[in-house]
């Protein structure tokens, strides 16, 4: 108990370096794959027949692949196969690769999560927009949005709250998450070695933000409860 | 028609998204440069050209005390790290120190994310085999580690047969045990090994010698564990990408630092001198 | 001068004709229902004088105006189509109401966004939204609905959501209202305040189409009556002559039903 008091500060200092990068990897994931997905999301629904198989076909691979393998592929295949390392050793390409992996992955689960929302809405609420002579960019923002919004909020917040928990698959190319600072002092680092509890300790990371997470996203779905 | 223009836009954006490269920063967008040109030629054109056009000898490492472990001010120090700052320089480079996944060393390399293993990595077939390695210049052994108040049961080969043992995948430890015929489970790393003795899932580990001495008994968190008997004696070397010239290169400066003292120098400064081969 | 003159209409879906040469006029002030079984196309009608489906030939001509010309295909650009749909206005049967919105809102709401395209708009915005807020209350007011203005679409009834409906379909001041069978998804007795709304409309001779189930109703409030069988006008008259002296079996029979049960 002395011990882990002893070496509290330097293990925390440490999980929060790699905390901070799990956050990062979580932010840039979100902000590159809630828009990407509505891409895709439209590519699937389009009429244009080509267009819709490709994405179907993508979004088939990308969702039927395990994300461990995906990152191996899209960091290590481009220095293995085509002779020429594009991410580079450092962290910065590591993280890069990631964030690339992760984008990808998640806009294509968030995708098929629009379609569902947006297909979800019923055909009259477009018509009755037409009939009062909206345009259809009108009807979209001011009728149709706001109730898909409504309708992915709680599959969204699932996806999201997965997400937080997956970054820590980016370890697979040593982006340096918290689990591998958690990791670190069980070998040994910063004179600290042989240390368990840093690992199980970065658990409590993940709850508070998750409960966080939670908190927020609920709040949204209830801002949204005033209509149906 | 508007249906058809956004449909060509899409195509156009998955396009771009394919290529991942595009958003790459500057740095990488460097060094994509200069690996296009070595790859164009890369037949003829040495590992040693290639390190010393782009500047950086990028060296895999993991976690190791005392080989490659961080200071107080975050610097990459230990017996693997200086020497790779010393043999960086040596060729007019400088050494940089990226954290690898060991279980993906070789993807690694041949990925040439990094240039080189320098990890007091165990000179088994396997690792002889996959890269271009260096003469061995450190000793080692693997040791049984086993809880401390039942250490004295185990004190030669024949007392292993009942245990169940817990090492690293791919490591040296779980060449011997399996060699010895012994019940053992794999885990991914050699901490998470003695994690599996302490927590009582395993009754034993095998792991590095230099890694026991710097992880368990006092002062850690592996205070009731103890190692025991070593199952073999191995040596240590530095791997490059299979035919780099840079591993006769790292041999002559190895035979150099040891002829002029440096090694065991900076071999002292980690307490590993009594292991050191003479080079 | 006819306000609706309808000529020769067809329709298709993938090969099964729904439309068959329909033609008819309509006058200023009238009211004209449209009956027939379920699938005569009925509906088809309505939505494609709404331009929520192409026809495949005939003529619309409002006040004199052609509006749709199967053999012209300027009268089907896109960006035409917006303003034409304005002299139409439709209830549906399932309401679709804007669930986001209040009451009031939804009255306002496509107003507003027209009004927001007018020249002087930044200038005049709060007169133009007070105004378009005058009228869309006086509408409410007069589907009786003066406590119910801020209320959502769930909190209402099925009822008070079809008089939203209509009024939201009001405030845009059509020169032709339709109605798309508004009461059959309605409870029965919910029925009664919707007609009596409409029946309201046709005594301040409002022009309005009707497709409705509701024969008593229709015989009551309509100046005209079609009866649709199908895809063909099969009879067409005086609610007198279509409900009293029918010419075609098939009306008889299917007024037989009605009679009967």
């Amino acid at each position: 108990m002395e011990l882990i008091l002893e070496q509290f500060p330097i293990v925390i200092q440490s999980l929060n370096i790699g905390f901070l990068q799990t956050l990062k990897l979580f932010f840039v994931t979100l902000l590159g794959a809630v828009p990407l997905g509505l891409i895709i999301s439209f590519g699937s629904m389009s009429r244009f027949r080509p267009l819709s198989y490709l994405t179907k076909i993508i979004v088939w691979i990308v969702r039927g692949t395990p994300l461990m393998i995906q990152l191996l592929i899209i960091y290590y295949f481009p220095g293995l196969v085509l002779d020429n390392p594009i991410w580079g050793g450092g962290e910065s390409g590591r993280f890069l690769a990631a964030s690339v992996a992760f984008i990808f992955n998640y806009a294509c689960y968030f995708s098929e999560i629009y379609r569902g929302g947006i297909q979800g809405v019923p055909k009259g609420q477009e018509e009755a927009g037409l009939v009062l002579g909206m345009t259809r960019s009108q009807i979209f923002f001011k009728v149709t949005l706001l109730q898909m919004i409504k309708r992915i909020v709680p599959p969204m917040s699932n996806e999201i709250i997965t997400l937080v928990k997956d970054t820590s698959l980016a370890r697979i190319i040593a982006l340096q998450e918290i689990i591998w600072a958690g990791q670190a002092f069980l070998k040994g680092s910063q004179g600290i070695s042989g240390a368990i509890w840093p690992l199980f300790f970065t658990a409590v990371y993940y709850l508070i933000f998750n409960g966080i997470l939670t908190v927020l996203l609920g709040r949204l779905e209830k801002k949204l409860d005033y209509f149906r | 028609m508007k249906r058809r223009i956004l449909s060509v836009l899409l195509c156009a954006a998955f396009a771009v998204s394919m290529l991942p490269g595009c958003g790459s920063d500057s740095s990488s967008a460097d060094s994509s440069a200069s690996s296009d040109s070595a790859a164009s030629e890369d037949s003829q054109e040495s590992d040693m050209q290639y390190v010393k056009d782009k500047g950086t000898l990028v060296v895999g490492i993991t976690n190791f005390e005392p080989m490659d472990y961080k200071d107080e001010s975050g610097e990459w120090v230990g017996f693997d790290a200086d020497m790779a700052k010393a043999f960086a320089e040596s060729l007019g480079v400088e050494a940089e120190f990226v954290e690898i996944d060991w279980d993906n060393k070789v993807l690694e390399l041949d990925g040439k994310s990094i240039d080189c293993v320098w990890n007091g990595m165990t000179l088994t077939d396997e690792v002889t085999s996959a890269m271009e390695c260096t003469n061995a210049y450190l000793n080692n052994a693997q040791v049984v580690v086993v809880p401390a108040d039942v250490a004295d049961q185990y004190q030669d080969t024949d007392s292993l047969s009942d245990l169940n043992f817990a090492v690293e995948a791919g490591s040296a430890g779980e060449e011997q045990v399996s060699a010895l015929g012994l019940n053992y489970t794999a885990v991914t790393a050699q901490a998470d090994a003695l994690m599996e003795v302490e927590g009582g899932t395993c009754d034993a580990a095998v792991i590095d010698s230099l890694m026991a001495s710097a992880m368990i008994g006092e002062g850690t968190s592996y205070e009731d564990l103890t190692y025991t008997i070593g199952l073999n004696s191995e040596e240590y070397g530095v791997g490059f990408r299979k035919g780099s010239d840079l591993a006769e290169e790292l041999n002559n400066f190895f035979a150099e630092s040891y002829a002029d003292g440096s090694m065991q120098e900076c071999a002292e400064t980690y307490k590993v001198q009594a292991a050191l081969i003479e080079q | 001068m006819a306000i609706l003159e309808v000529e020769h209409l067809n329709k298709s879906f993938e090969n099964i004709e729904v439309l068959k040469d329909i033609s008819f006029t309509l006058e200023k002030g009238q009211v004209l229902s449209i009956i027939g079984s379920s699938g005569s196309g009925k509906t088809t009608l309505l939505r494609c004088l709404n331009f929520l489906e192409r026809p495949g030939g005939g003529k619309i001509r409002v006040n004199g105006e052609t509006l749709f010309d199967a053999a012209d295909p300027a009268t089907m650009q896109e960006s035409q189509i917006r303003k034409k749909r304005l002299h139409f206005g439709l209830v549906f049967q399932s309401f679709n109401l804007f669930p986001q919105y209040t009451a009031l809102e939804n009255v306002m709401l496509a107003k507003e966004l027209l009004a927001k395209a007018q020249p002087d708009y930044k200038a005049r915005k709060k007169e133009i939204h007070a105004g378009i807020e005058a009228e869309a209350k006086e509408l409410l007011v007069q589907m009786g609905l003066e406590d119910r203005m801020g209320n959502y679409p769930h909190q209402l009834s099925g009822g008070q959501c079809q008089r939203v409906a209509i009024a939201r379909a009001l405030a845009l001041k059509p020169d032709i209202l339709c109605f798309d069978e508004p009461t059959s998804a309605l409870d029965p007795e919910l029925t009664g305040e919707v007609l009596k709304v409409i029946k309201g409309l046709a005594d301040q001779e409002t022009t309005m189409i009707i497709v409705t189930h509701e024969m008593a109703f229709a015989r009551d409030v309509s100046s005209q009556v079609i009866f649709m069988d199908d895809g063909r006008i099969l009879e067409q008259g005086t609610p007198e002559k279509v409900f009293e002296h029918p010419e075609e079996e098939r009306t008889k029979q299917f007024l037989s039903r009605f009679t009967q049960g």
